[in-house]
């Protein structure tokens, strides 16, 4: 078999000693950030971007992956002990862990959670592995008319699925193309929006936007907020399960896996949704659906298993066509991008290592995390009582010194400011950035690919409606956007984002 | 009226943004459709949004109350106060001081200024501190070296909290951690180039 020779080689890339090492630190820093309400992936991935720039692409990669699904272990842990959902991913998991933990099965709760994660993330790296190349093939005949409808229908999922007012997310997704336009238009070099200002002449800095967007603007909404921690009274108790609890999460577990890596590759899906999906589910199928809501097993075993499978298969959009499916994988694409890496269909052939190391390494770190999570639950729940009027300035600085090492130049921290002031703005407003992130990393290759499809039509705009795949795709984006206007959808919708 | 206040201002915020875009965009030459020029795509992408922001501005009248967070006049007044310190101190820089004579450092000056000013409304005050840190990180960094910059970052950021403003002795206990923490991280193991102490180049 292909694969294996593929994973065989991949295993020999992640297992070396300074992948497994960045592997490790990306997994203890995503359970550290999982833990720590207030401090989400896509904040703290743009903090640590530049500190990436010096590493090879393929251990930048791996390391930042394992904050995104180390994320995903960690945000349970605070949601079962103290239903505080570390992360938006774990709201579910607070209906029937805290139960539990509240029944005195703090520890099944947690051993569960991090066990069906861990079957899920095992599953969904077969899954990437073998779905990457199949899909690469389909990618290799995309015209550019094809990709372009490509990413226009990512980019209208992306702001259907998001948070609040599809319009209001259209229009950020917009704005976010437009920005992605500033600097030198790549066919006649001229300056586009620059202001004559030689640091813009490429482009508005990726990471000042996201820095500042999302670290730096949620540091001035948490302060905002009062701090709410209560301590931890419940004792975790015995990590294991019993018989019957082992065989209750286990249909559970496998239907969440299903669940998870379906949504994931979906473009705008990922771990939240996927976690919601799984629990409805689990809701009206499971056997003990009557339970729900006193502490039900399967109530933690399925969204957990949904939310870590969708953290991995979410990858196969991006490794596989270069597109992004939420605004974690968009900084994904900013680190390829700055590492002189396309992502696109080419990558698997041109980039082995990066591929099959990353794929190996997800693996890896779903062991890592196993362990991180539950030997140590005692020491992450001491990170839980290190107040945020501690973490901020922490969090600040390596956000003004990350922005400047990009460069070596002030200019992107005093970016990093305006984007601040701005994402505040925003979500004063309720206008939310991730679509806006994603519009922007799409804005210039959508570009190239409506330029060079209306030259190959000789400016006939129905080649987008002529080629298959590309009419495809736009009927998908039509019918999304038509169902989100209808009232009972939505109102689904917002069930599901807000938990 | 069911007005929803927010969304009648991010439909202007939009349509104005567009509108600015759009004006700039005169520069560039559209090009035809079959021969696309810089101007064509941020035609389209800036029309679009004007359209867009349109009709959140007509959704905004059946959709709400949802109305903006009050305002007092101090924060209002502060604001433009801000504004206009932060542009006099911007163009005043230059004369100032050879200090601040390094990249964008007017741009700094005028903009820590501003963020300083505004902090004084209560509303403000943490976006405005945690801004104006960022600021003074920048203006000192080149000439003061990384070890002053930090400091004067911890040391505003730290104002936007109430607890710290009370505890100056826990604040510098933070600025000693931070200060040792990013000096082993940044410069011993990943070894940015930046000066790290005062006047080195």
């Amino acid at each position: 078999m292909d694969i294996l020779g593929n994973l065989a080689h991949g295993f020999s890339v992640a297992l070396s000693f300074s992948n497994l090492l960045f592997a490790l630190i990306g997994a203890l820093i995503g359970t550290a950030i999982g833990v720590l309400p207030g401090i989400g992936p896509v904040a703290t991935i743009s903090l640590l971007l530049p500190i990436t720039f010096g590493q090879p692409a393929t251990t930048a990669i791996i390391m930042l992956a394992g904050i995104y699904y180390g994320a995903q272990y960690g945000g349970s842990t605070t949601a079962i002990l103290l239903n505080l959902p570390g992360e938006i991913s774990s709201v579910v998991t607070t209906l029937e862990g805290y139960k539990m933990a509240r029944n005195g099965r703090a520890g099944a709760a947690l051993a569960t959670s991090a066990l069906s994660s861990f079957f899920a993330g095992t599953v969904a790296t077969v899954v990437v592995a073998g779905s990457g190349p199949l899909l690469t093939s389909v990618a290799l005949s995309f015209g550019p008319a094809d990709y372009f409808s490509l990413m226009l229908l990512g980019l209208i999922i992306s702001a259907v699925l998001a948070q609040g007012s599809v319009i209001k997310s259209i229009g950020m997704v917009v704005f976010g193309v437009a920005l992605g336009l500033v600097g030198t238009d790549v066919q006649t070099g001229q300056q586009r929006f620059t202001f004559g200002i030689p640091e813009l002449s490429d482009g508005i800095s990726f990471v000042a936007l996201a820095m500042g967007m999302f670290g730096i603007a949620e540091i001035v909404l948490n302060l905002e907020k009062p701090e709410a921690r209560s301590v931890l009274k419940t004792e975790v108790g015995s990590l294991w399960l019993t018989r019957e609890e082992f065989r209750r999460a286990t249909p559970s577990t496998l239907r969440g896996t299903l669940v998870g890596t379906v949504l994931g590759i979906l473009p705008g899906g990922g771990a939240a949704l996927s976690s919601f999906g799984s629990y409805m589910m689990e809701r009206k199928v499971s056997k003990h659906r009557n339970l729900f809501g006193t502490g039900a097993i399967e109530g933690v075993a399925g969204p957990e298993a949904a939310n870590n499978a969708a953290a991995q298969t979410s990858f196969i959009p991006l490794l596989t066509l270069g597109i992004p499916a939420n605004a974690v994988m968009a900084l994904m694409v900013g680190a390829l991008i700055i590492q002189g890496i396309q992502p696109g269909p080419r990558m698997v052939e041109a980039q082995p290592d990066l591929f099959w190391g990353l794929i190996a390494s997800m693996w890896i770190g779903n062991v890592m995390l196993l362990v991180i999570n539950l030997p140590m639950i005692g020491m992450w729940v001491k990170l839980l009582q290190v107040p945020y009027k501690f973490l901020y300035p922490a969090i600040l600085v390596f956000c003004c010194i990350g922005a400047y090492s990009v460069n070596n130049n002030v200019f992107d921290v005093y970016s990093t400011v305006l984007f601040a002031v701005f994402g505040y703005m925003c979500n004063k407003l309720k206008l939310e950035p991730a679509p806006m992130l994603i519009g922007f990393v799409l804005g210039p290759m959508m570009e190239e690919h409506l330029r060079r499809a209306m030259l190959l039509s000789r400016g006939d705009v129905m080649v987008f409606l002529e080629r298959p795949i590309s009419a495809s795709m736009l009927a998908i984006g039509a019918i999304a956007l038509i169902a989100m206007l209808l009232p009972n959808l939505r109102k689904g919708k917002e069930a599901a984002l807000s938990g | 009226m069911k007005i929803n206040a927010k969304d009648v201002a991010s439909g202007l915020l939009l349509i104005l943004i567009a509108a600015v875009g759009l004006w700039l965009n005169g520069d560039h030459s559209l090009g035809s459709a079959r021969r696309m020029g810089p101007g064509y795509m941020p035609m389209l992408v800036f029309w679009f949004q004007v359209v867009l922001g349109g009709i959140v501005l007509v959704m905004a009248f059946f959709n709400g109350p949802d109305p903006l967070e009050k305002w007092t006049g101090l924060d209002a007044s502060m604001l433009v106060i801000a504004v206009i310190v932060g542009t006099l101190v911007g163009f005043a820089a230059p004369h100032l001081s050879s200090f601040f004579d390094n990249s964008y450092g007017s741009l700094g000056l005028g903009m820590l200024a501003g963020f300083l000013v505004v902090s004084y409304a209560r509303g403000w005050r943490l976006l405005g501190f945690i801004c104006a840190a960022m600021c003074a990180f920048c203006l000192l960094l080149e000439k003061g070296g990384l070890m002053l910059a930090l400091a004067a970052t911890i040391g505003i950021a730290s104002m936007a909290e109430p607890e710290h403003r009370a505890r100056p002795l826990g604040v510098l206990g933070i600025t000693v951690f931070l200060l040792a923490l990013c000096w082993w991280i940044f410069i011993k193991q990943l070894d940015i180039r930046v000066a790290v102490w005062p006047l080195q180049y």
